[in-house]
């Protein structure tokens, strides 16, 4: 059986710069695949493509067997997308946005009043039916956007950023959504800034920098991979001999954070460490994609 | 040609389904603005202006003035009506609202968007045109003028096509303007003077205006109008309409595609 997503060697050049670099990715039913990376580094870009926004320069796109650049039309069938943005028709109410973007599908879902009533119940917004979207929270926005995306009964999804702007309360009703669309077996495709997010939704990751993916697999081994088994974190101010113990390793500076460098080691290094620096006061914990970014933000 | 085809297909028609239903939601807004429009024309230019000028002269045979006026109104009404649609309509639903970008997370495309938004400007044209024949129905039948009304129907359809080519010229600029505010640069240096100048409201006789309105679409539905109503030439000028809105519809959907889908889509 064939992925729902396949995606291979997608090159883009936007003004001139080549923004996405031979990427791959791949999403499976019942899966849903993080794809990380700093500002700048493709993500988006090779978001627009995956959902048809633009058109890659080389490379290609296969959604539940279909080519993207050779049946568009009937690949989108088979999308849904929520963009980052609320991008809600502010013309109709709630249950009319939901209503009129079916009609941009063909089969049109059947049954459409039930699919309308039904999304309007599981994303908990039957009470605001007839409101104009802009008069919801952020929380019940989103929610807006995410049961649109699906009134068409989509096997994959695209989450941009589901949850930026959200309060807490709001951003885990979200997760408890996507929690709850994975199990109905769909692939689901999600960007996000917020670690924890990634690592509590995503089955894997693909982490994209300068426009490559520079890893991918569970946030464990990426973390693994790319930052190191543990982070010390260590006051930069005396940090003159711990610098100087980095450059005999060849290291650079590491990541600081509010007057703390964050010093990702391996297991072995950790010991070395230790040894080197019996009285110095420093805390030791796992690495988190946090620690990820700064590396990839601080990578030349 | 797949930008042409487009025009034909479901996704096109969606869209106009979405913005009709979006008009047609209060009849106040939807219908008295036509109706009331040719009214404060009529009575500005018909009976004030025509106050001074009285009757001029068409096809060698003097006119009423106001008879002159109301087939011209319906030309006018067609271009601004198609005009302003494309342009601060289509501006703010790219822009401020962010519909098109909705309608694209779906399965239409850009090229649907633009053709939606050309045949929208269309229908809601001639829609304007209908309201504003009854209107000319019930000054004719008041006495204030004097117009041959058996085939206005007729001519709903040039007014149509010459609308989907005005959509395209609008949605032109749309695609160019960077901010709302700019939207004043064509409105006062393209619309305004096109509307006026193209035998809408006054015959024009120098000797560039004529040569140029022969390539305006604007000034042939004009003169299809006022040749069907009050009697002239009528065939010439709708030919005219067809052929120049053609040739506008073959240069601006394509060029209008290309410089939004940089806009847009950002590609």
């Amino acid at each position: 059986m064939p992925a729902l997503l396949d995606a291979r060697s997608l090159v883009k050049h936007l003004g001139g710069r080549r923004v996405v670099d031979g990427v791959d990715l791949a999403c499976e039913s019942a899966q849903v695949v993080g794809l990380l990376g700093p500002n700048g580094a493709g993500k988006t870009t090779t978001l627009r493509m995956l959902y048809g926004f633009l058109r890659p320069d080389a490379g290609s796109i296969h959604v539940n067997g279909v080519e993207l650049g050779r049946d568009l039309v009937r690949a989108k069938r088979a999308i849904g997308v929520c963009t980052q943005d609320d991008t809600f028709d502010g013309d109709f109410t709630v249950e009319q946005n939901l209503s009129i973007a079916a009609r941009y599908f063909r089969p049109r879902p059947t049954d459409l009043g039930r699919r309308v009533a039904e999304l309007l119940e599981r994303f908990d917004l039957a009470g605001y039916a007839r409101e104009k979207p802009e008069t919801l929270s952020g929380g019940y926005r989103r929610r807006l956007m995410i049961a649109r995306a699906l009134v068409h009964r989509p096997r994959l999804l695209f989450l941009d950023e589901p949850t930026t702007g959200l309060d807490p309360q709001a951003r885990m009703g979200v997760w408890d959504l996507v929690d709850g669309l994975r199990a109905e077996g769909l692939g689901i495709i999600l960007t996000t800034h917020y670690m924890d997010e990634a690592e509590r939704l995503s089955d894997a990751l693909t982490v994209l920098a300068r426009g490559r993916v520079v890893a991918r697999g569970t946030a464990k081994t990426v973390l693994g991979d790319l930052v190191g088994e543990h982070v010390i974190v260590v006051d930069a101010g005396p940090g003159a001999a711990v610098a100087a113990w980095l450059t005999a390793r060849g290291r650079g500076e590491p990541a600081s954070v509010l007057g703390a460098w964050h010093v990702p080691v391996s297991g072995e290094e950790l010991a070395e460490f230790a040894r080197a620096f019996p009285t110095l006061r420093y805390e030791v914990r796992g690495p988190t994609l946090d620690d990820l970014f700064l590396k990839l933000s601080l990578a030349p | 040609m797949s930008w042409l085809a487009a025009a034909l297909e479901w996704q096109s028609r969606a869209v106009v389904g979405r913005h009709l239903r979006v008009y047609l939601r209060n009849w106040y807004t939807a219908f008295l603005p036509p109706a009331l429009e040719p009214l404060t024309m009529l009575l500005a230019f018909g009976a004030g202006l025509g106050g001074y000028v009285m009757s001029l002269t068409w096809q060698g045979r003097p006119v009423e003035y106001m008879t002159y006026v109301a087939p011209g109104l319906l030309a006018y009404a067609t271009f601004m009506t198609a005009i302003f649609q494309s342009l601060f309509g289509a501006f703010i639903r790219m822009r401020y609202q962010r519909t098109w970008e909705g309608q694209l997370t779906t399965q239409v495309e850009l090229s649907h968007v633009v053709w939606g938004e050309v045949l929208w400007a269309a229908v809601l044209s001639t829609m304007y045109v209908a309201i504003i024949s009854l209107v000319l129905v019930a000054l004719q039948a008041a006495g204030l003028i004097a117009l041959d009304l058996r085939w206005l129907p007729a001519l709903w359809p040039a007014s149509f096509v010459a609308a989907c080519g005005f959509g395209a010229l609008g949605l032109f600029f749309t695609a160019i303007v960077p901010t709302i505010d700019h939207m004043n640069l064509p409105v006062f240096l393209i619309v305004l003077p096109m509307g006026l100048l193209s035998s809408t409201y006054f015959p024009l006789e120098h000797p560039v205006l004529v040569a140029l309105n022969l390539i305006n679409p604007l000034y042939h539905l004009a003169q299809a109008f006022r040749g069907a109503l009050i009697g002239g030439p009528v065939a010439g000028h709708l030919a005219g309409v067809v052929g120049l809105s053609a040739l506008l519809l073959a240069i601006l959907v394509p060029l209008d595609l290309r410089l939004l889908r940089r806009r847009v889509l950002g590609d």
